[in-house]
């Protein structure tokens, strides 16, 4: 049976058939076709932020905590163009996020009409694919093809811009179509493939084999794990290649949580801000086994001397990302998962007991005091013990997500959230409402420090409204903490606008009829935060922390893993 | 590749967010509808030319990737 339906009410069929249960938007001009149809799709359960790019930021933090496409809506013009520095997020760690603007009609595009902008031109670099639907026909299929892509291969954002005329445009409809797969024919060299430097790419059972070879008769190696681990849940497959060889384990930022903190092969976060014995194993490893990462400059430093003793087996989806920034000895295209558990098949049973007992002489103890005794450890061991050891904790970027990064004794998979590859502030808030909305069965903790927070607390709006019980940490220590560190150690400590002033967290909350609480002393913690974490509702804490504290060790932006700071540079006072 | 806009625009992009300047390029339709063939003369080394193909190998909208030398291209183009 046929029905004359508008381009709208395709578009929201469309998402129901597709499966999306929760949309995170704001309306307007250039998009309120489809506001008037969604009424009619109780379904979909709309979230109204109070500002796109917090839409955006949720819709990747639901993408991440559930594993599906996380959708959000905006109109055309600054709609559209707010939307971008949370598409540029979700693209760097890609997570799959499909965004819907509206844009002006047909007839006005090119014309510099109001709120028109060219948000397929905006979004080209840092989106999968993105389309302009010129047609109503096309609407349901283009929407099938967007929320396939985004997830297909290595996960990413995809756009749909949709003119005013077209969602307005009626067609005889007849149920959806088979999705068009015109643009999905088969490339080249996707995956399952080895790769030898020199010679032409082989068979998928030739890396592993070599692969398993090296790692055999390895003396020093380490298994570095990333984001990869996470998006394939190669977790069991990880745990068990590392506990049939132990060989100690590295996870990147974007890896934490991907292997159980407490384990005994975990070492820790490598890296910028990574541990001085996770740094110095990785330079003197000869075997390193990287797992579904992209050796960001974050991990690697100066690539020249990286791991400068190390063959690298380098397992990604993306075969671009193999040889990319570091040279490798073996590269194998695949997922995660699956070449893993190939890999745990072919290699030997041993351990590196030697080994671990050398990195373990690389370990450092730090003495630093804090004001109050509130430091990180504290405040963080406060959170893990208030909500036992199960919630998900979502970071904003600066010092505060070092330090839980390094800190944070995750236990279960997928459980740590953040900005990494961007890097963007103000992600932490918006990000985890859209994780509340994936678990909503689960406590989910932001943890921002004070400027990060003030990009985007207006959000504490859109959490009364919609009924979103996230658990807010504010790290307060009167500065961009790690700007003012950078200006600390490399600019002569001349604290260039980063003082930031802060409105009374407390009051703020009051204000927004949520629970607010200030900690300044270490032993009101553990009473503080376990009521904000019982707290029916959402609810803030702000941690006054010591103003002029560090992140240690710290690698300088450009140097080598071998060369940390531990203290802070003659002449500079504080911490 | 595809033959649509957007695709084109994309592919440029490639080139563009890696700084490789572009020396000479061509459209061609590519006897298959609905698609194009987009030719790039660049001035790189293998490891750079190497390097953007990776890139348009994952980009969706193209079907396939040849990366030819000074000395290929010219035989192509006297053939």
């Amino acid at each position: 049976m046929s029905e004359m339906l508008s381009g709208a009410e395709i578009l929201c069929r469309a998402l129901v058939d597709a499966g999306v249960e929760v949309i995170f938007g704001y309306p307007g001009g250039a998009i309120m076709p489809f506001y008037h149809a969604l009424p009619d799709h109780p379904r979909l359960r709309h979230i109204l932020v109070r500002h796109e790019q917090a839409a955006a930021h949720a819709a990747d933090g639901y993408a991440r905590a559930s594993g599906r496409v996380g959708v959000c809506v905006a109109t055309s013009g600054p709609g559209a163009t707010n939307l971008v520095t949370g598409l540029a997020a979700a693209h760097m760690d890609n997570s799959p996020v499909v965004a819907i603007t509206g844009q002006v009609s047909r007839p006005m595009i090119g014309r510099d009409a109001f709120q028109e902008t060219d948000i397929i031109g905006i979004t080209l670099p840092i989106t999968k694919k993105n389309y302009l639907v010129q047609d109503v026909t096309e609407l349901a299929d283009v929407v099938a093809d967007a929320m396939a892509v985004a997830v297909e291969g290595r996960p990413g954002p995809v756009l749909i811009d949709v003119p005013k005329d077209v969602q307005n445009q009626k067609i005889e409809w007849q149920g959806a179509t088979k999705r068009s797969r015109a643009s999905q024919a088969p490339r080249a060299g996707a995956r399952g493939q080895s790769l030898t430097p020199g010679a032409s790419p082989g068979p998928l059972e030739d890396g592993v084999r070599a692969a398993a070879r090296l790692i055999n008769g390895a003396e020093r190696p380490l298994i570095m794990v990333g984001h990869g681990v996470i998006l394939a849940q190669a977790y069991a497959e990880v745990r068990a290649l590392a506990e049939k060889t132990g060989i100690p384990v590295i996870t990147t930022l974007l890896g934490i949580s991907a292997f159980p903190d407490g384990h005994p092969l975990h070492l820790g976060m490598p890296g910028m801000h990574g541990e001085v014995h996770v740094n110095r194993a990785i330079q003197h490893a000869d075997v390193i086994i990287g797992i579904g990462l992209r050796f960001d400059d974050r991990v690697t430093g100066n690539t020249a001397s990286f791991a400068p003793q190390a063959r690298i087996v380098h397992i990604d989806l993306d075969r671009a990302e193999i040889g990319k920034n570091v040279p490798v000895a073996v590269g194998i295209v695949g997922d995660a998962r699956d070449i893993t558990r190939r890999l745990l098949a072919a290699v030997e049973p041993r351990r590196c007991e030697r080994w671990l007992e050398h990195i373990r002489g690389f370990v450092r103890t730090r003495a630093e005091s804090y004001r109050g005794g509130m430091s990180p450890e504290a405040i963080l061991a406060s959170i893990y013990e208030a909500s036992h050891g199960d919630c998900t904790i979502v970071t904003d970027v600066g010092q505060h997500q070092m330090w839980v990064a390094k800190l944070y004794p995750y236990q279960h998979p997928n459980s740590h959230i953040t900005s990494g590859g961007l890097g963007a502030m103000g992600f932490a808030v918006p990000a985890a409402m859209g994780v509340h909305l994936a678990r909503p069965s689960g406590t989910v903790w932001a943890i921002s420090g004070d400027g990060g927070f003030q990009m985007n607390m207006a959000e504490m709006a859109t959490m009364v409204q919609e009924g979103l019980p996230v658990k807010m940490a504010v790290f307060n220590n009167g500065y961009l903490g790690m700007v003012r560190q950078w200006q600390q150690f490399f600019h002569e400590k001349r604290y260039s606008c980063t003082p930031i002033w802060s409105p009374d967290y407390v009051k703020l909350a009051e204000a927004y009829g949520i629970p607010g609480y200030r900690v300044k002393d270490a032993s009101e913690l553990t009473e503080t935060v376990g009521r904000a974490n019982t707290q029916p509702g959402p609810a803030l804490v702000e941690f006054m922390i010591e103003q002029e504290a560090n992140v240690f060790p710290m690698i300088p932006p450009g140097g080598s893993l071998s060369e940390p700071i531990e203290t802070a540079p003659a002449g500079a006072t504080g911490d | 590749m595809d033959d649509a806009l957007v695709t084109l625009n994309r592919a440029f992009g490639v080139l563009r967010t890696r700084n490789v300047p572009i020396e000479g390029l061509a459209l061609h339709p590519s006897g298959t509808a609905g698609e194009s063939r987009l030719t790039f003369v660049l001035k790189a080394d293998a490891a750079t030319a190497d390097r953007v193909a990776q890139q348009f190998h994952k980009m969706i909208g193209v079907r396939s990737v040849m990366v030819l030398a000074n000395q290929d291209s010219t035989t192509e183009a006297t053939r």
